[in-house]
């Protein structure tokens, strides 16, 4: 029989149904890492970990996923999640380049070198993605949500992000330059005003694909209501229009920077969660470069709960199976078992994703996401080289037996 | 409709996953901190201004 329960009176709306133990599972492991983060650390990381939280309900109930926007606009010649993703850069750039550049002191924006690295990395990253089934964010939510080939792309996606930490300063010594933050060249309006006509731009040939394919454009992006249900049922089940996403995320990154102090991030995360599985098992990450650089080395020692992105990841984890549970879609990407070569898609997937993730400085939140919020020169080159990349994964799904 | 998922193995991954963050807790120094024990640098408000990318890497320019 199904694991479900009407909803008390009250919220009750006809056929609406939630998947109490995992609501309630979900709401357990929120109050229990809560406590545990506020007893243990600061409150500010208590807000972080409910901005996680609410992200990874945002992520889900948006379905909002770069991966599958792009492969939509290749594929089947639809925009509306790409421009999703357009409306949500710009609007992010508005609010956060002039925050990085108010004076304020202690903030610190996604900003990273341009060069042999980031090409490589990103393309690879791209390849990855649409292998794996997801991008940094994707990988995530769709593991809160419980789906079990994302756990196999997550385990190698961390895999791979502990070998490109290993082979980082290899690349970083190919050809390449400092961080060009557009700021510096621009001021903060020019800099806002150049990529807004970027993104304008994309906006244009992303519609021009659409209209030449289909004779008109889909403006799912531009949706504010949800078509059949009312307001308060959409935003506890699901699914959001694509506008209620794209402020909750923009609004989350820039209270991440507010409160962090550095922009939202995810894939670093990964590293050091697999760096401290290493040592456990005996491996000396001091002998690697990576692993004493400043920052790296400060996260390989403490604790899990005083790194900003572990505590992001782990609110976004329980914030996706909280409104997988509401959603009642709780493993529902499971129900049918993946075959080898789908698995192996998983594996290879996860393992570009990782290794790509740190060669680029990052995946779509924290290079491409938080770069643009940033101004940063890198985060447009990001974008340019993980979109070619990503033409070759889709090309690849076929052979693994993943639908296109 | 079936459930799609087993409920004993949802709680036995969820414990895991606490069991691990607490380990890793109980070892760090912000819990040694946090236990009274002086001289100890912890990683809470750890700001490195001075890297070039937000994983701490420096920049290219300073490499030999």
């Amino acid at each position: 029989m199904a694991d479900t329960a009407v909803l008390q009176p009250g919220l009750q709306q006809p056929g609406w149904q939630v998947d109490r133990f995992i609501v309630s599972t979900a709401l357990l492991g929120l109050v229990l890492l809560g406590g545990l983060i506020w007893l243990e650390t600061a409150p500010f990381m208590v807000a972080l970990f409910v901005i996680g939280t609410l992200l990874g309900m945002a992520l889900y109930h948006g379905a909002f996923g770069f991966t599958a926007g792009w492969r939509n606009l290749v594929v089947k010649k639809r925009g509306a999640g790409m421009r999703a993703q357009l409306l949500l850069f710009g609007l992010t750039s508005l609010i956060m380049v002039p925050m990085l550049h108010s004076g304020q002191a202690g903030l610190v924006g996604a900003v990273a070198p341009v060069g042999t690295s980031l090409v490589v990395g990103s393309f690879l990253f791209g390849i990855g993605m649409q292998l794996g089934g997801g991008c940094g964010s994707g990988t995530l939510f769709t593991v809160g949500a419980g789906n079990i080939r994302m756990v196999v792309t997550l385990v190698f996606f961390i895999a791979g992000a502990v070998l490109g930490s290993i082979h980082l300063p290899w690349w970083l010594d190919q050809p390449g330059f400092d961080p060009v933050p557009l700021v510096n060249t621009f001021g903060v309006s020019g800099a806002i005003l150049m990529q807004l006509v970027g993104l304008g731009l994309i906006a244009w040939w992303v519609n021009r694909i659409e209209r030449k394919a289909h004779g008109n454009v889909e403006r799912g992006e531009l949706l504010w209501k949800s078509q059949s249900h009312g307001m308060l049922r959409t935003l506890l089940s699901g699914r959001w229009p694509f506008t209620w996403a794209i402020l909750i995320l923009a609004v989350g990154n820039a209270l991440t920077l507010a409160i962090g102090g550095a922009p939202w991030s995810i894939t670093f995360a990964f590293n050091v969660w697999g760096a401290k599985a290493l040592e456990v098992v005996g491996v000396n990450m001091a002998q690697f470069e990576f692993w004493t650089w400043e920052y790296p080395a400060m996260a390989l020692k403490d604790s899990v709960l005083t790194n900003i992105p572990s505590v992001m990841n782990f609110g976004l984890l329980l914030g996706a199976m909280l409104a997988a549970g509401l959603a009642n879609r709780f493993n529902e990407a499971s129900r049918n078992r993946p075959e080898g070569r789908q698995f192996l898609a998983a594996v290879v997937g996860g393992l570009l994703l990782g290794y790509g993730a740190r060669l680029g400085f990052g995946c779509n939140i924290g290079a491409l996401f938080s770069g643009i919020a940033s101004a940063s020169l890198h985060a447009w080159v990001w974008f340019a080289s993980a979109f070619v990349g990503s033409l070759i994964g889709i090309r690849l799904r076929p052979w693994f037996r993943l639908p296109n | 409709m079936d459930r799609a998922y087993s409920r004993t193995r949802i709680v036995i991954m969820l414990s895991i996953i606490l069991a691990l963050i607490m380990a890793d807790h109980l070892r760090s120094p912000t819990f040694a901190f946090n236990s009274g024990q002086g001289n100890v640098e912890t990683a809470l408000s750890q700001r490195d201004e001075t890297a070039c990318a937000p994983c701490g890497a420096p920049c290219p320019s300073t490499r030999d």
